[in-house]
């Protein structure tokens, strides 16, 4: 726990007192509620990047087999088709879409892919000499593509989840490290002020009292000395009167019990 | 007759193309070939044929370096042979170019369709399909100047006479273009080795007639079956059939009429040999179903590509057994561009670590 | 986080790569050039002769100016000359994804976002 200078600037009353235990109760919930979205969130996180990792090895294989491929049609065509491919390409077959989804109120983004009808604007390529393997090379292409796709959704997932679960956990920590020990030492403090308070009351009523013992004593001396000069004076009235003079010291007796 | 004068004006070259035919890598060099591990290992197994050409690749260079120079080596020899020419040979060896003009000439009609600066296109263009005046078409800006200016004075100028308008370059897609070239060419060259005075009745006439026939059907068969699905129309497709061959005319007739791979089939059904490929391909799942052989995992059978290349490989071969003919040239560059083709393929199996498919190239000797 | 008008629209991937790449990609369809006049192309053929400063507007553009890409694409060796970039690029839209290129096989220490993992997990 930091010194005690790390609280808040409240008053040391009772009522801030209730305040603070109710914040305190409302920051512990709040803490295991982010915690566990936070470990929702990193089992997520770190099955995306397992599956980052193998996509992504798998990726060099799919792609190695797409170029081998495209080294088919150089071999049937006999010759570089690059250019007249840039130069053909006019409008985007193989488009994306993007789609949300869902993970513990984080909205993941997901591509999917899917082709557009009509426009090929290959479809004569390799007419005369290497057609058929022109075809088969877009068709692998085109499933190393879809593959990459994949990857792409999971490595902007990656990205996404990465810094929500950076800011979760920031939250998670700064109750935990911050808000929590700052409110519990503000407790402290509270509870220790009321504490020295009661102790100072409680000193004081027993010096009043100590007071009050002192004055009756004296009071009582006084009361005692008159009634023996009195009886001193009319010795046989006075019998009568000792059983109200002992009451009277019972019932003072009886108060100072109350009191302590 | 043709042996009593051949060699006065031809010996030499004859000697230097069987020579060269002598290089090609053989069965056993491909089988050291696919041994090996690396690319560097691969160069290792060049060297002895390819020698200086490779030297100033880096280590491990890429597939297309080693591609780009092995086809220098090609590039050189032909030059070579090209310069030594003389008479008919040296017109047949300019004949053997214009197939590669075509391709260089639609790529540069490409890039000046979409205003890009031909200049770097120079790069791109096969070396032999280099000619004079290749560098002017890149002075043309649109498509109406390139075609009256600068396409006349090129010596595919004939083929575009007569079957193509400056509108047709810019409205026909670029592969059409090509085609209608390319038939064209074919068209001419076997016109060239059958009529000409100093090949009529040579084994040159013979034998490229039976390569050039092969190559027309093969375009006409893999232009029917690249054209389903696409919006070549019947009419237009039928253009682009050459106008000889074994399958002409009743042939392309029926290729012309066909919707589907089943109807290619038996268009073909007269020639013993296509029949042949058809029904093995049939059988290894064929081209007529896309996507039933892609994704790298087509291993089953050779694609109808394969056996043609295979085909053209032993009428390439078969060449060599006659004497006294041109058609030697041919059938060595054909040849020498398969084998380039090969090591290519073979490298990038290596690159890409696909050992399995290795085994796909075509090796003759 | 971005908004849900902001990826709605993002329909089209980018790519930054050598010659084959593209062309691969191109032929699986992702070619896209908007219409003329201004005819954006969508994809960035690298080669030896591109200058750095050239594959930074190029993926500036990509990532930040054009709204309608929602994947850039970018071969790793690419993505090496221009590394500080990609590396400090931390928005999720458009997504960055380094692909392994025909020459240049696939190395899983130098893709950023896998490094992050690394870092997150301590591994």
């Amino acid at each position: 726990m930091s010194g005690a200078a790390d609280r808040e600037a409240v008053f040391p009353t009772r009522q801030s007192l209730g305040l603070m235990k109710a914040k305190l109760k409302g920051a512990e919930t709040g803490h295991s509620l982010l915690k566990r979205k936070s470990e929702a969130l990193t089992k997520r996180f770190r099955e995306i990047t397992r599956r980052i990792d193998e996509a992504k090895r798998k990726m060099g294989r799919v792609m190695q087999i797409a170029s081998l491929s495209l080294a088919e049609v150089t071999y049937a065509v006999g010759g570089n088709i690059g250019y007249q491919i840039q130069e053909s390409a006019k409008a985007a077959r193989f488009r994306i879409r993007a789609k949300q989804e869902n993970v513990s109120g984080v909205l993941l983004p997901t591509f999917e892919a899917y082709t557009t009808e009509g426009n090929n604007d290959f479809a004569m390529t390799g007419l005369g000499k290497g057609g058929q393997q022109v075809q088969r090379c877009r068709e692998t292409y085109a499933r190393a593509v879809e593959a990459l796709v994949e990857l792409a959704s999971l490595q902007t997932a990656f990205v996404i989840l990465d810094e929500v679960i950076k800011v979760v956990n920031r939250r998670v920590n700064a109750i935990e490290h911050v808000i929590i020990p700052r409110t519990e030492n503000t407790i402290k403090y509270i509870n220790s002020e009321l504490d020295e308070l009661d102790r100072e009351e409680f000193y004081r009523l027993k010096k009043v009292a100590n007071k009050k013992q002192r004055d009756n004593a004296a009071q009582d001396a006084e009361m005692k000395a008159r009634k023996e000069a009195q009886g001193a004076m009319d010795e046989k009235d006075q019998v009568a009167d000792d059983g109200p003079s002992d009451i009277l010291g019972a019932a003072a007796a009886e108060d100072e019990d109350v009191i302590f | 007759m043709e042996g009593l004068l051949f060699n006065v004006n031809n010996g030499y070259i004859e000697g230097i193309v069987r020579g060269y035919r002598n290089s090609l890598l053989t069965g056993a060099n491909y089988t050291n070939m696919i041994q090996c591990e690396t690319i560097d290992d691969l160069k290792l197994q060049l060297g002895p044929a390819y020698g200086d050409f490779l030297a100033s690749l880096p280590p491990n260079p890429s597939t297309s370096s080693l591609a780009a120079k092995t086809t220098d080596k090609l590039v050189s020899e032909f030059r070579y042979v090209r310069a030594n020419a003389v008479g008919s040979l040296a017109k047949f060896m300019d004949y053997l170019t214009y197939g590669y003009m075509i391709d260089n000439v639609a790529l540069l009609i490409t890039g000046t369709l979409h205003e890009r600066d031909t200049r770097e296109l120079l790069d791109r263009c096969h070396p032999l399909g280099w000619f004079e005046t290749m560098p002017v078409l890149c002075v043309a800006t649109n498509i109406e100047e390139l075609y009256n200016s600068v396409l006349i004075e090129t010596p595919l100028a004939p083929y575009f006479k007569g079957s193509l308008s400056h509108q047709d370059l810019d409205e026909l897609n670029i592969e059409i273009v090509r085609n209608t070239l390319y038939k064209n060419y074919l068209e001419d060259f076997y016109n060239f080795v059958n009529t000409h005075p100093d090949m009529v009745g040579t084994p040159t006439a013979e034998v490229m007639s039976e390569i050039l026939e092969f190559e027309a059907d093969r375009r006409a068969i893999n232009i029917t079956l690249n054209s389903f699905g696409t919006e070549l129309s019947k009419a237009d497709r039928k253009k682009l059939y050459p106008s000889f061959g074994l399958l002409y005319p009743e042939g392309t007739l029926m290729l012309s009429r066909a919707d589907d791979f089943e109807g290619v089939r038996l268009a073909v059904e007269g020639v013993q040999d296509y029949k042949s490929f058809f029904e093995a391909a049939g059988l290894g799942g064929g081209p007529g179903g896309p996507g039933n052989m892609a994704g790298g995992t087509g291993s089953e059978g050779k694609s109808l590509e394969d056996m043609f290349y295979q085909k053209e490989m032993e009428i390439s071969k078969g060449a060599f057994t006659r004497q006294f003919t041109f058609a030697i040239v041919y059938a060595w560059v054909k040849l020498r561009e398969q084998e380039i083709r090969n090591i290519t393929w073979i490298a990038e199996c290596i690159a890409q670590n696909q050992k399995e498919r290795i085994g796909n190239y075509i090796s003759v000797f | 986080m971005t908004s849900q008008q902001d990826y709605k629209d993002r329909q089209f991937l980018a790519v930054i790569g050598d010659e084959d790449s593209v062309t691969g990609l191109l032929l699986a369809g992702i070619g896209h050039v908007t219409a003329p006049p201004d005819a954006q192309k969508n994809f960035l053929v690298v080669d030896n002769k591109t200058d750095n400063a050239a594959i930074e507007s190029a993926f500036e553009r990509f990532t930040t100016e054009r709204k309608d890409i929602g994947i850039v694409l970018i071969n790793q060796h690419i993505a090496d000359r221009i590394r500080h970039r990609v590396d400090t690029y931390t928005a999720a839209f458009p997504t960055i994804l380094e692909i392994p290129s025909k020459d240049h096989p696939y190395d899983p220490e130098k893709d950023s976002v896998l490094r992050r993992v690394r870092r997150l997990f301590g591994e």
